[in-house]
């Protein structure tokens, strides 16, 4: 019966939104506080970094496989969705959302997963790039926990195309901020579910090798500080790269062994790190984190 | 002189066409089937358009990688046999992984990795193979 509800609710909300095309005057004006106005930077430049950070699934796949449960209440709750009527709240609270979404997804909670979707969406319709999000199909592959894998696969090559999308149109600074909003819901995540089980080592590892994100996520903001809100996002993230500063990851390379099975190159990895990260570290982190999150999603 | 003629005739028609057929390159399709063609379990990550003009020798990605999850790459391109070779290295730059190995081109690359960082995944080509093709970026815990 719930199922019913939410795909009709789902429904009414593609059949409000089925007529919208994307419009560039209208995109360029949803660009009030996130608009770009100093140098322009290599586009190929910020592509490469936005592409070699690491999705969010990972972490959320990290916590499943950790044993966690699943908790709504370290998600944003998707009605907060109405608060955001700037692009650069809009396109953090994307991230934030898209991180909730790939959290309930690969917990297979369908049903919360329809609740972000819909908020997904209308952040997305706010931005103009609402085209990337073919509910009906999202929405039928959701009620149905069979189709998590092609509900994944399709979600997550949306955020990439959106990020494409923004980077040909010279909005990068958008999709930087996609990035950080999904990176930061990450991060808090992670931090609580640490905070519940200190004994987890794995976790710990995982908040302290985050510093390599950081310093690639620094160094996106740093391109668009000229920004006043990116400038004042990048002055609460230099708290947190301080909270980082004191962790030490030692990288050592050993050569890797190889072989052809079944017409697959299987590698065995013999380089290793090590990663140096106190419980005060943690707190640190943890708290810096939470601060820069709960601004976000104000 | 006329088989001379014909030879270089034949020479000047290959390349040409080889270099059309680059022009043409269209990774799109070659991108969803290599989508398609993650084996089951893992989570599509990332796709890759390998689209190397005439004189585009090698194509390169970053991606940070993490210690202790599995990804897996699965690789198209439009050769019959498979020209293109991907390797991954560390971000000191020494090679971490290929999929080739001896003589042996391998589809896909599995690398349960053991040390996080930045790698540098590297598309290069077999001499006188289409520089076309596609790759998706697979993980699971």
């Amino acid at each position: 019966m719930k199922n019913i509800f939410y795909s009709l609710a789902l429904l009414s909300c593609v059949a409000c939104s089925s007529g919208h095309k994307p419009d560039e005057l209208a995109f360029e004006q949803s660009l009030d506080s996130a608009n770009s106005s100093g140098p322009i930077v290599d586009p190929e430049l910020i592509g490469g970094i936005l592409g070699q950070i690491p999705s969010p699934l990972e972490i959320s796949a990290l916590l499943k496989a950790s044993g966690t449960r699943y908790d709504r209440r370290f998600l944003n709750a998707p009605r907060n969705h109405e608060k955001y009527n700037t692009s650069y709240k809009q396109a953090l609270n994307l991230g934030v959302y898209g991180t909730d979404l790939g959290y309930t997804n690969i917990y297979e909670q369908n049903l919360d997963g329809i609740k972000y979707l819909s908020s997904i969406k209308l952040l997305a319709e706010d931005l103009n790039i609402g085209q990337f999000f073919d509910l009906e199909t999202i929405g039928r592959l959701a009620v149905n926990s069979n189709n998590l894998d092609s509900l994944l696969l399709l979600t997550t090559q949306n955020f990439n195309s959106i990020n494409n999308y923004l980077q040909t149109q010279n909005r990068a600074n958008l999709s930087v901020l996609l990035l950080i909003g999904g990176w930061i819901e990450a991060m808090d995540i992670t931090c609580q579910v640490a905070s519940l089980d200190e004994s987890n080592k794995q976790l710990h590892e995982t908040i302290g090798s985050q510093k390599i994100i950081l310093e690639q996520i620094m160094l996106l903001l740093s391109f668009y500080e000229h920004d006043a809100s990116i400038s004042a996002l990048m002055a609460d993230f230099r708290e947190l790269e301080s909270a980082y500063e004191s962790i030490d990851i030692t990288y050592t390379y050993q050569a890797s062994t190889m072989e052809i099975v079944d017409g697959i190159a299987v590698i065995k990895d013999n380089s290793t790190t090590t990663i140096n990260i106190t419980e005060r570290d943690i707190a640190a982190i943890r708290n810096h984190t939470n601060i820069i999150r709960n601004k976000i999603i104000s | 002189m006329k088989s001379l003629l014909r030879y270089f005739l034949s020479i000047a028609i290959l390349t040409i066409s080889v270099q059309v057929a680059n022009a043409q390159c269209n990774p799109d399709e070659l991108v969803n089937s290599s989508v398609t063609g993650l084996p089951g379990g893992y989570n599509f990550l990332k796709s890759y358009k390998i689209d190397g003009e005439p004189d585009l020798e090698k194509i390169e990605f970053s991606y940070v990688l993490t210690r202790g999850t599995s990804y897996i790459l699965t690789l198209r391109d439009r050769n019959k046999d498979l020209g293109t070779v991907v390797t991954l290295f560390d971000s000191q730059r020494n090679k971490v992984a290929t999929n080739k190995i001896g003589s042996q081109l391998a589809s896909a690359l599995s690398f349960p990795c053991n040390a996080t960082g930045i790698y540098y995944i590297q598309y290069t080509f077999d001499p006188g193979y289409m520089r076309c093709g596609g790759a998706a970026l697979g993980f699971k815990r």
